[in-house]
């Protein structure tokens, strides 16, 4: 059964983030992994394949566009959330063209990005067939 | 991120509903454009200044992206099924924005309760809306509505009085709990106006009281790690109000509310209200 669930990675330098999240998509039936540092996100992500993954952008050391670069050229087919607090229309407009599947500024509520979470997990069931 | 405006016919919802759309271009936000008209519910004509200043905000906001890239942008067709009135629904083609939802609402009733109730069915972040400038902060028609408003959301509420350049955020605080969502609202305004950052801590008279300080050294240091800059200052609690009326010309006046606010002890009857009402310039309340 584990073996049906779609892996998430979350990576946001805020604790609190990555402790919302979690428990929060754990209970919709995701197998989650969370981290704070982008560098420790990059070496999970080159060790294995997520199917989606939630990331902040304004991070030290590797920022979140360029994990989700990254990301996009070992795994094209995850599914990449961006979320961040400090928004501009540049970073959206940057972001989509790098292929991300939604962007969501800070603050959200829970309810919405589960939501995003489901929407890019039912595109990539119904990709698999 | 899910952004609520309310706005009436009067031009400071106009000033109010350019900021939400500043806003809402940085952070493409989930956006619902909300018009009240007071009085009773059922099937009741829309007021037609009401009707107009809707359709002026709707179009007003979807023009305000240039070129291509709105995330509102109509694009996905579907049937839904829409309630017509009670145990009776209609299956009517609707179309949706392409990245982000885009809405226009109109509720009857109480225009303060209406607000409030649309921003908690509706999971909103943020409420924007305009009132008159300077004391009093109304809404024609109807007393009191920024200020309860404002009181009593259970999200963020920004308060428009006017449009002017924003070039500096004083955030006030107390002792009270500094949320999450708080934090990330005004990191959003700072970055979207590029303002100057000032967070000034509320000290009860007679001493420095160690929470404020702990509070104030805390989220100073939240926002240099970010490389936000910021400058902190203590203040008297019993001054707040002649430093609202005196400082406050050019900026935008950030309050924290918490439940266990100090002001809310040190002016226990209608505070938000006093400060909203006394503020010369537009005012967000964080929650």
């Amino acid at each position: 059964m584990a073996q049906n669930k779609l892996r998430v990675l979350i990576l946001d330098d805020e604790p609190i983030v990555c402790k919302r999240l979690k428990p929060s998509l754990e209970k919709l039936g995701f197998e989650v992994d969370t981290f704070t540092r982008s560098f420790e996100a990059m070496q999970a992500v080159e060790q294995a394949r997520y199917d989606i993954i939630v990331t902040d952008l304004k991070m030290e050391g590797m920022d979140g566009m360029r994990f989700l670069q990254e990301a996009k050229k070992l795994h094209p087919e995850t599914e990449v959330i961006v979320i961040t607090g400090f928004a501009t229309m540049e970073t959206a407009k940057e972001s989509f063209k790098k292929g991300v599947f939604d962007f969501i500024a800070k603050p959200f509520n829970l309810n919405e990005i589960q939501k995003v979470v489901l929407r890019a997990a039912d595109k990539i069931k119904g990709a698999a067939g | 991120m899910r952004i609520l405006f309310a706005g009436d016919e009067q031009p400071y919802s106009a000033y109010a509903l350019k900021e939400a759309a500043k806003l809402a271009m940085n952070t493409w936000a989930d956006m619902t454009l909300l018009g009240i008209q007071p009085g009773g519910g059922g099937a009741a004509a829309v007021d037609p200044a009401l009707n107009l200043a809707l359709t002026r905000y709707r179009e007003s906001f979807l023009n305000a992206w240039e070129g291509e890239g709105s995330p509102y942008a109509m694009a996905n067709w579907q049937y839904e099924w829409i309630p017509l009135k009670e145990g009776v629904l209609e299956e009517k083609l609707v179309c949706r924005g392409s990245k982000k939802d885009f809405k226009v609402r109109l509720r009857q009733g109480n225009v303060a309760a209406g607000i409030l109730a649309e921003a908690r069915e509706e999971g909103a972040d943020l409420i924007v809306l305009g009132c008159s400038r300077g004391g009093g902060s109304q809404w024609a028609g109807a007393p009191g509505v920024p200020q309860k408003v404002a009181a009593d959301a259970d999200c963020s509420v920004l308060l428009v009085k006017e449009e002017q350049p924003i070039t500096r955020i004083l955030a006030c605080l107390d002792q009270t709990h500094v949320s999450q969502s708080s934090l990330e609202i005004l990191n959003q305004m700072v970055t979207l106006h590029g303002a100057q950052l000032e967070v000034i801590g509320l000290n009860p008279e007679g001493g420095l009281k160690k929470e404020v300080y702990t509070r104030l050294i805390e989220v100073g240091d939240y926002y240099q790690e970010r490389n936000i800059k910021v400058t902190t200052r203590l203040t008297e609690i019993a001054d707040f109000e002649s430093f609202i009326s005196q400082e406050t010309q050019q900026d935008l006046l950030a309050l924290w509310m918490g439940k266990k606010s100090l002001l809310q002890r040190f002016f226990p009857r209608d505070w938000v209200g006093r400060f909203v009402a006394k503020s010369q310039t537009s005012v967000m309340v964080m929650r």
